[in-house]
């Protein structure tokens, strides 16, 4: 099922609230996670709003300043919902908790995912702190409406999306390849996305979505293409020790992250833990050692842990407070390790988790020369 | 200063390669003695960590030993523990840092002389590659 929604006066955000908003007074959901700006309009964080009145979302706000799969996650992961509940998250997000269902951190019981084309974010420091005169939706519009560059406001993980396009979303807010001044696309893929759009009045679509869509994501892909090998020359000891050289392991990167979800992490347990004797042992090996320890175990084992799912939302990067620009490693090293083990996080659903695979005959090379 | 004489990190399967390592030893086979061997329940047991944090300690290689295909105690855990070897490899590689240091191998418990060639040739090879270079840096 598709259609537009037509707008008056191109206002996209007006008319998706007052879709989201029959969503719940028709009572076929009981309330509605989705991105809000607090009260001062330079920040917005993921809502759950039961109440119609309070809807007044901006779904053109380009900012996720946090995971909206964790908080799905941090809802149902005692319990599912035993009423529908609506949430509106990016492709990125749709794509970690399809990850993290597999890693049995999130119940999709009664969750009906909708989803954008997405066209992109800003760090919420960029955000909330505009040029006096500049609107982060009308920069967002501007692009959407007359295809100009906005790459200099975007994350560096948006302006190398992976795929600005949800898959695996019952409902998907189709902006790419629509005249957005009469409207915006509205298709369920799902009998619950169906459900929630039944009644919901639709024009015919008229445009080339296909062909919208192959341009937008190609052209993602050939800069995250460059990017990749941009970031070549971080090879190497010291290259890669000068990289991580700002880290002071506050984890902050770990914590932001949809996928890191061991409630202790090994690097917060007493695995290391030592005494004074074996850290005078410790620093006799080379004459000198730096305290804290362990920046780079840290990320070269979180990588080990997570780097398959890792869906490349950056927000490990615009969680770190010493601006370390994580993805210029974490992308490379995702893109080549997923290859290896031939799996794309957050495509299907019901494809196993790499690392719970095992198959006999396999990288024989690896273990027998 | 003499010969360059590699410290390998040996993390060996009590089922299978340890009980070769012994009796390479109880048969008096002749291997180098540049390994130290820490014992562990199963191949599949050792993290990347463990293997991560050797390499920065100041060991030149890691020899994770497990039991032969169709053979691991635990049914699977070698074939799970060669895919995290795999991975490793690959996040090592990317970043640079001498995935040839890290070795998973199959060797049984009657196998005492394959351990011992394991060793030399693990041993050769690192000396050729020379000593690592990640404990260099102090500040990591
Ligand atoms: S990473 Fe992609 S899907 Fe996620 S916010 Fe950025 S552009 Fe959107
Ligand atoms: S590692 Fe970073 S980019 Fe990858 S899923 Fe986690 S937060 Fe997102
Ligand atoms: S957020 Fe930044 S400083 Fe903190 S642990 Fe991660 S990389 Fe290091
Ligand atoms: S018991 Fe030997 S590898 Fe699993």
């Amino acid at each position: 099922m598709e259609g537009m929604i037509l707008v008056k006066d191109g206002d996209i955000a007006s008319g998706c609230n007052e879709l989201f908003k029959g969503f719940l007074t028709s009572g076929r959901i009981e309330a509605l996670l989705i991105s809000r700006e607090t009260p001062n309009g330079k920040m917005a964080f993921p809502a759950l709003i039961s109440d119609p009145e309070k809807l007044g979302s901006n779904i053109l706000s380009p900012i996720l300043p946090v995971s909206e799969a964790s908080e799905i996650s941090r809802m149902t992961i005692n319990k599912g919902s035993d009423k529908p509940i609506g949430v509106v998250i990016r492709p990125c997000q749709v794509r970690a908790l399809t990850e993290i269902v597999k890693l049995n951190q999130a119940n999709l019981e009664n969750i009906v995912v909708i989803s954008m084309d997405c066209p992109g974010t800003m760090d919420v420091n960029t955000f909330s702190n505009m040029p006096e005169g500049k609107v982060p939706t009308d920069i967002i519009m501007d692009h959407l409406l007359n295809g100009t560059d906005i790459d200099q406001y975007l994350r560096s993980s948006c302006r190398t999306c992976k795929d600005p396009v949800p898959v695996n979303a019952d409902i998907t807010i189709g902006l790419f390849g629509v005249d957005l001044g009469s409207g915006f696309l509205v298709q369920a893929h799902t009998e619950s996305g169906e459900r929630l759009l039944e009644g919901v009045k639709l024009e015919a679509y008229k445009g080339e979505r296909e062909k919208a869509l192959a341009e937008v994501r190609g052209g993602k892909d050939a800069k995250r293409e460059a990017f990749i090998s941009s970031k070549k020359e971080i090879k190497g000891i010291e290259a890669i020790a000068d990289f991580y050289d700002k880290c002071v392991n506050c984890h902050n990167c770990m914590n932001a992250c949809p996928i890191c979800y061991c409630k202790e992490c090994i690097f917060n347990s007493s695995v290391f833990d030592s005494d004074a004797n074996k850290y005078v042992h410790r620093a006799k090996n080379k004459g000198i050692m730096k305290m804290p320890d362990g920046a780079l175990l840290f990320h070269i084992t979180r990588m080990n842990h997570m780097i398959l799912s890792c869906v490349e939302c950056g927000l490990c990067e615009q969680a770190c407070p010493s601006n370390i620009p994580l993805m210029d490693l974490l992308i490379p090293v995702a893109e080549n390790a997923q290859k290896e083990l031939d799996y794309y996080p957050g495509k299907d659903p019901d494809e196993k988790l790499p690392m719970v695979v095992f198959r006999e005959d396999e990288y024989r090379s690896v273990g027998e020369k | 200063m003499g010969e360059f004489e590699p410290k390998i990190v040996g993390f060996l399967c009590n089922w299978c390669s340890y009980t070769g390592a012994d009796l390479a030893g109880t048969s008096r086979i002749q291997y180098p003695p540049n390994i130290r061997v820490i014992r562990v329940m199963c191949s599949s047991s050792v993290d990347p960590i463990y293997v991560v944090r050797a390499l920065m300690e100041g060991a030149d290689g890691v020899l994770i030993g497990g039991c032969h295909p169709g053979d691991c105690h635990y049914i699977n855990g070698n074939y799970k523990a060669r895919r995290r070897v795999v991975l490793l490899k690959n996040i090592l590689k990317t970043m640079g840092l001498e995935e040839e240091r890290v070795w998973i191998r199959w060797v049984s418990a009657s196998e005492g002389q394959k351990f011992a060639d394991t060793v030399t040739e693990m041993v050769d090879t690192i000396k050729k590659l020379g000593p690592n270079p990640i404990p260099t840096r102090w500040d990591i």
